[in-house]
């Protein structure tokens, strides 16, 4: 017998506790996004009518409201404007302190606050090149009829070139 | 219809790392807010705006404001409901109670904010603050806590302009100095420049004293038209004048400029405007001072100093008692904490009673005051000005 509480929740999915996206179609439509990223490359979404490529990915143009969008490459190197170290306050499954973040200018396109991987304290400095850097991350249970599908997922974060 | 509006009572719980639940807290900031004008009665409250962010993820309750409402011992006949927007949940509320009443649909709203962010494992609050951000963009890069976004900040604003570590100190020493003679602020210790200059490293150049703690508790203002006001208080009138809250972005790659704030740029020029107050009419501030490097970039994009001049500016004393701008009187983010919801009703409960010349530590002869909070990714900002007289 089940006791109410927090024991029922034992090998449950929550949404509410997941750290990354939904990345299936069922939950999201920019999923080509997340399948580009597998394939090592970062995507937006460009509008056809105006040439606006607003980014995160949309559905709609914020600049002209044109449904009319096509995906597009962006740069995957870009320029460290500077560093952080986080070293107190890393948040559960970001990894040991220090949790590195750098602005980084995507060769115009964006200056992007990203975290940085494969990468030791002290070692990134302004003026230094970063690139994009794709990983696994946990797959989503997701209910498919009476079946429990396992949904693999990828994240990014960037690394220095070395 | 077009009505002047007053804060007529304003009271909160004490804050901090408290024993109880969101609910009681919302009841010890009731009480303390009908404590502070007796001649109110609490049955006359015709709306309640209910401020928090986190009530669903560390309190697990949505429809909070019936909530509230039935725990503040009063019911609501013209709006109850709750307002979100994270860190300016509370001032989000004052603008909302603002125009009801300006425009004829509520007479006397109760705003209320706060949370319960204490949760029975500590890690669930700094989890959560990965919904804070663009979960899907910025959530994903690890940045709920916002430590690392503000050092950056400092770290640009260092590099630009010439800001020393030492101007960031003087504001943790000012607002916890100012904390400790509030009762109701988390700290009631003061700090001297050596301990926050030696304070524990959180994100360079961001020291423990930098930072604004994670904090329990709730605050209570009430507004009402110029008319109820005048039978509801023996006290000075103290008027909400103008507002101004703009977003020009929302995840961290759409910020235009990381040093200085467009958004606060336009909710301020939009206060100012709407209230007929000029910023050098203004004589007290509570901004929303997350970080110290907050407060130094809020006194340059609020008009109080040049852009750039921050730091030497609060390095002289410009934001202290007998400065330019006294800030952040009550001990402000840094000094008393900050639960979400309940941060914006709390400067307006500060900024009330310096107008009414009633303060803990009072600025002589205040005539305008206001309060600015920022929210998100430094993505929202919200001013408004109150006053002793309508312009």
């Amino acid at each position: 017998m089940s006791t109410p509480g927090i024991s029922i929740l034992e090998g449950k999915y929550m949404v509410t506790m997941d750290l990354f996206p939904q990345q299936s179609k069922e939950f999201n439509q920019v999923t080509p996004f997340y399948e580009f990223l597998r394939e090592g490359r970062f995507t937006t979404t460009k509008c056809k009518d105006c040439g606006a490529e607003p980014f995160p990915p949309r559905v709609m143009c914020p600049e002209c409201y044109s449904s009319a969008l096509e995906w597009i490459d962006w740069p995957t190197v870009g320029t460290v404007i500077d560093v952080t170290e986080e070293s107190v306050g890393v948040p559960l499954g970001f990894g040991k302190p220090p949790l590195i973040h750098a602005l980084v200018d995507l060769q115009g396109k964006r200056t992007f606050f990203v975290r940085i991987i494969n990468c030791a304290a002290g070692e990134l400095k302004s003026g230094d090149q970063v690139k994009l850097a794709v990983f696994d991350v946990d797959p989503v249970p997701q209910e498919v009829g009476r079946e429990v599908v396992q949904i693999p997922r990828v994240f990014y974060a960037f690394e220095p070139v070395k | 219809m077009d009505r002047n509006v007053c804060v007529v009572a304003g009271g909160m719980s004490k804050w901090g790392v408290r024993d109880g639940s969101q609910r009681d807290f919302f009841q010890e900031a009731a009480k303390a807010c009908y404590d502070d004008n007796p001649l109110m009665n609490p049955k006359d409250i015709d709306g309640l705006l209910v401020a928090s962010a986190y009530t669903e993820r560390t309190s697990y309750q949505t429809h909070l404001a019936p909530l509230v409402a039935e725990y503040a011992g009063i019911k609501p006949k013209n709006i109850c409901a709750r307002v979100e927007l994270l860190c300016a949940s509370g001032s989000s509320a004052v603008i909302l109670a603002f125009g009801l009443i300006k425009s004829g649909q509520a007479d006397v709203v109760m705003v209320a904010g706060g949370e319960k962010l204490y949760t029975p494992q500590k890690w669930e609050v700094f989890y959560s603050e990965l919904a804070s951000v663009d979960h899907d963009w910025d959530g994903g890069q690890g940045l709920g806590l916002p430590p690392p976004a503000f050092a950056m900040v400092a770290k640009q604003h260092m590099k630009q302009f010439g800001t020393k570590k030492e101007h960031l100190g003087v504001i943790s020493v000012k607002n916890r100095r100012n904390a400790a003679k509030n009762p109701k602020a988390q700290f009631q210790t003061p700090v001297t420049m050596e301990e926050v200059m030696s304070g524990r490293m959180i994100v360079p150049p961001l020291t423990l004293y930098d930072c604004c703690p994670i904090t329990d508790g709730a605050a209570a203002l009430v507004l009402a038209t110029e008319e109820k006001a005048r039978e509801m208080t023996d006290k000075p009138l103290v008027y909400l004048l103008g507002t101004g809250q703009a977003s020009v972005n929302n995840m961290s790659a759409n910020m235009p400029d990381w040093t200085t704030w467009e958004a606060l740029k336009i909710a301020s020029a939009q206060a100012y405007m709407k209230s007929r107050v000029n910023v050098d009419e203004i004589n007290v501030a509570m901004t929303h001072d997350c970080f110290t490097i907050s407060e130094i970039i809020e006194m340059e994009d609020l008009g109080f100093c040049k852009k750039g001049e921050g730091g030497f500016f609060v390095g002289d004393g410009q934001n202290d008692f007998g400065g330019r701008i006294p800030t952040n009187t009550d001990g402000g983010l840094l000094g008393c904490g900050h639960p979400f919801g309940g941060t914006g009703i709390r400067q307006g409960i500060e900024v009330m009673k310096q107008l009414r010349g009633d303060a803990i530590q009072q600025v002589p002869n205040a005539t305008f005051g206001l309060t600015h909070n920022l929210s998100g990714f430094i993505a929202a900002h919200t001013v408004l000005v109150y006053g002793k007289e309508v312009r």
